[in-house]
């Protein structure tokens, strides 16, 4: 172990400057970002499972959800997994190339998400506040799509910048980080589609 | 265009009178308004923290005196009911909230990168703005006291009391509101101070030679990253429930009151130990200073606190025992809240030893931190007590449970930040304060405090519930409320000398020299106050005790600090790795900027619309949020993130 042996002028030594290498302070940022937002779904998840688990008639009290639309949002998410790698790893490489085709696949893929889940939204059968399930429903589908929105913002941050010339294979970083910030975004509509959509029909109630 | 060099040799100097003065110029801010609204640099955020977290204990301490005086006696009625709910849910969610945690904020923004051996926070920028959603959160948080619309249902805000039946005034939405938006403030510092601890440490502080204060503060930090989106959830979907009909806590709608206190709890807990763990780790980081030796057993107290912020998140359900639960809930909650006793008492048995075999100094700040120790017992024996379910369904809501919450955050929280700015004084403002006064301060104070809150115990045990406006003669509590209302007054001067003491120092003390307690950590080796740069070349760590090295027997290394690599092209600090702290990079830091005041206006914006229902207000602010993150976020060369020399 070097640092114990040290001297400062061992440490004299080519040195990158700013925002370079794996951690960034942009990586810690986004990785303690998502840390906090996983929780907030965790307890929102906390709080349907704790709400069906007290609920004395049938759950949900809609019968069964509709499949169509969310088998829909599933799969491009699922898609969009590819394309945001698919520019994340390229700019590591220097393909710049890659960042023009799969941020705004990405990006695009968001938005259809987005209206998806709105059309979603307007076929179901409950309202917001026709009890505690539909609150739950909306609330969470509701904090997921703002968080897309927020990660389509992203992608249009980072693609202007880009067009601006910011964005290299030595500063890759904002790509990386929002390429992070979808993951999550998948991650937890995995969450979503097994609570809402898969467990209604593989449990017996 | 310019392409910027991604790679510098920085050469290793002694600093020389002229490149200092060449830092102090580039690390200062521009006189005036603009540099006060602008700045970055972690001291003076630190200070204002200090300050206006004080200022919030001020206030709360008139609403707890206010309270006093109308339970001297029975039968008063100095304030009516409907006012002295507002003055108790005011005082709990201004001491918990916006003096408690803030006021630890203070002296980890100030210290941190001092403790550290580097010259700012991970993120300078967010820094300030945690300061001023702080400080917004605060103000709107009080909007309604004033005009008799404060919140009336205490801090922990059950419902249905707080649902909108029962409640359908502005004051619990104004509470909601607030804690969300003071949430976005809390998550914020912790996400700085994580990435502070593991990325920019100097090097040579490897994760062994970590000072137990950062331990304390990070652990707590880590703590708060999941236990505050719980609450922030909580109080929105009461926000929900109240102003759209949703059904969460709404036993007709298929919610359940019960899901409120779930989750309020499973933050409330780990709440506590994130004001009480950063405050012990004050006194173990100063107390050994006073008592001329290192803390005992440092490994095992750094263990502790983590266990104890671990556990600390299993616990909650010993909030609700009242609430009929099933027996073997509670029966897990108990054996965990009696599990949690053998962390927490690590750090006694390390501080009463740290006293026994060092040659303690009986200086003010030593005082404080001895104080604590007992407070602490007292506090935690009583909280060990209502761990048990049987006992805590004959005092849960009694004056003895107020007693427990007064003798754990005062005394662990209160008393070590006392101890606390005598012993980091020097540093914050470049003075002593007056030992003097300071005898009379800590002597007011300790005996004030225990003529104050032991009695509580005892009208507790006499079956006193908590929150009564007012009680009639002849139940047996009237003499101990009057001792407690005696004692509180005592308190309260204490802490009138702690402000005269602050004030005459400011004004009159004598200038302090650099290390004036003889202290082992690396704040002590820069000025005092510090210079804006912190420190004129980056310290390189040998050792836990930096400055102790020439007399400890075994000390592993040597820390240098004479000499060390060159970093004066713009702020500018190395990067270092996460457990050996290894140079890795050289970091840009932002310098000053009004991107983080924009940001707390707009979300201020945000909250207001949605407080007044006036959604365009809110929707307006969102929108302009994204040119102003744009902004805040755009890549410069003078933060590294572009290969352009060009600016925003």
């Amino acid at each position: 172990m070097s640092a114990t042996s040290a001297e400062p002028r061992d440490l004299s030594r080519p040195l990158p400057i700013g925002s370079a290498g794996n951690l960034t302070p942009g990586w810690w940022g986004m990785v303690m970002l998502i840390a906090t937002e996983s929780a907030v779904f965790a307890y929102l998840f906390f709080s349907f499972y704790y709400l069906q688990s007290m609920a004395d008639n049938v759950w949900p009290p809609s019968g069964k959800p509709p499949l169509p639309y969310a088998l829909g949002t599933t799969g491009a998410l699922f898609i969009s997994v590819f394309t945001v790698w698919f520019a994340s790893n390229g700019i590591r490489r220097g393909i710049k190339w890659r960042v023009w085709v799969g941020l705004p696949l990405t990006g695009l893929i968001g938005i259809a998400y987005v209206l998806l889940q709105l059309v979603d939204w307007s076929v179901e059968p409950f309202a917001f506040n026709s009890g505690a399930y539909s609150s739950l429903y909306y609330t969470i589908t509701g904090f997921h799509l703002v968080h897309t929105i927020v990660g389509v913002l992203m992608i249009v941050a980072i693609l202007l910048w880009t067009a601006l010339g910011h964005v290299t294979s030595e500063r890759c970083n904002s790509v990386r980080v929002v390429a992070l910030y979808w993951y999550f975004l998948v991650v937890v509509w995995i969450g979503i589609m097994t609570t809402f959509y898969v467990l209604p029909y593989v449990t017996p109630r | 265009m310019a392409e910027v060099p991604t790679y510098r040799t920085p050469e290793v100097i002694t600093p020389t009178r002229d490149f200092l003065d060449k830092m102090e110029e580039m690390w200062s801010d521009p006189p005036g308004i603009i540099g006060w609204l602008s700045t970055v640099d972690h001291k003076k955020i630190g200070r204002r923290y200090l300050v206006t977290a004080f200022l919030f204990l001020f206030v709360g301490g008139l609403e707890a005196l206010i309270m006093r005086l109308q339970l001297a006696q029975p039968n008063e009625h100095m304030v009516g009911p409907h006012l002295y709910n507002q003055l108790f849910s005011m005082h709990g969610t201004t001491m918990i909230f916006l003096y408690a945690l803030p006021i630890l904020s203070g002296f980890s923004n100030f210290l941190w990168p001092l403790i550290l051996g580097t010259r700012d926070m991970a993120f300078p920028r967010l820094n300030m703005f945690t300061y001023w959603t702080f400080l917004l959160a605060g103000a709107f948080m009080y909007i309604g006291f004033p005009t008799g619309q404060g919140t009336d249902v205490g801090w922990f805000n059950y419902v249905p009391l707080a649902g909108p039946m029962y409640n359908p005034g502005p004051g619990v939405d104004i509470f909601s509101l607030g804690m969300i938006f003071l949430g976005i403030s809390t998550t914020a510092g912790a996400i700085n101070f994580i990435a502070t601890m593991f990325r920019t440490r100097a090097p040579g502080m490897s994760i062994s030679r970590v000072p137990i204060m950062i331990w304390g503060t990070l652990v707590a930090n880590i703590g708060i990253l999941f236990a505050v989106p719980a609450v922030s959830l909580d109080f929105f979907l009461l926000w929900l429930d109240r102003r759209f009909g949703t059904d969460f806590f709404n036993v007709s709608g298929g919610g359940h009151p019960l899901l409120w206190q779930h989750l309020f709890w499973i933050f409330g807990h780990p709440w506590v130990y994130a004001i009480v763990l950063p405050a012990m780790s004050i006194v173990s980081q100063c107390l050994p200073v006073h008592c001329r030796r290192p803390l005992v057993a440092n490994s095992a107290v750094i263990l502790a606190t983590i266990l104890t912020m671990v556990l600390g998140f299993g616990v909650w359900v010993h909030h609700m025992f009242a609430t009929g639960l099933p027996v073997i809930a509670m029966g897990f909650f108990s054996a965990a809240s009696f599990v949690i006793v053998i962390p927490s008492a690590v750090s006694v048995f390390a501080w009463v030893a740290t006293i026994w075999t060092g040659r303690p100094v009986f200086t003010t700040a030593f005082k404080f931190f001895a104080a604590e120790i007992i407070l602490f017992v007292i506090g935690g024996v009583s909280g060990f007590m209502t761990a048990a379910v049987p006992l805590d369904w004959q005092l849960t809501d009694t004056y003895f449970v107020v007693a427990h919450i007064h003798y754990v955050l005062i005394g662990i929280n209160v008393f070590p930040v006392i101890g606390g700015i005598y012993h980091w004084f020097p540093k914050f403002a470049g003075k002593m304060l007056n030992e003097k006064l300071g005898w009379w301060n800590f002597w007011l104070m300790f005996i004030g405090f225990n003529v104050g809150f032991f009695p509580m115990h005892i009208s507790g045990l006499l079956g006193m519930p908590r929150r009564i406006y007012t009680y009639p003669a002849g139940l047996g509590w009237g003499d101990l409320n009057l001792v407690t209302t005696i004692g509180a007054f005592l308190f309260a001067l204490g802490v009138l000398v702690f402000i005269v003491n602050v004030v005459v120092t400011l004004l009159t003390g004598k200038r302090a020299p650099a290390n004036p307690w003889d202290g082992d950590t690396l704040e002590w080796s820069t000025s005092s106050p510090p210079p804006h740069y912190n420190f004129g070349v980056i310290p390189h760590v040998g050792s836990l005790h930096p400055l102790w090295e020439d007399r400890l027997e075994k000390s592993e290394g040597r820390t240098i600090l004479h000499e060390g690599l060159k970093l004066d092209e713009e702020h500018e600090i190395p990067g270092t790795t996460i457990l050996d702290a290894e140079a890795d990079v050289i970091l840009k830091m932002p310098g000053k900027s009004f991107a983080p005041l924009i940001m707390a206006l707009l979300i201020s914006g945000v909250f207001i619309g949605m407080l007044l229902e006036w959604w365009w207000i809110s929707g307006a602010a969102m929108c302009a949020m994204f040119p102003a993150l744009l902004y805040w976020f755009w890549p410069s060369a003078e933060v590294g993130r572009s290969p352009k020399e060009s600016r925003a």
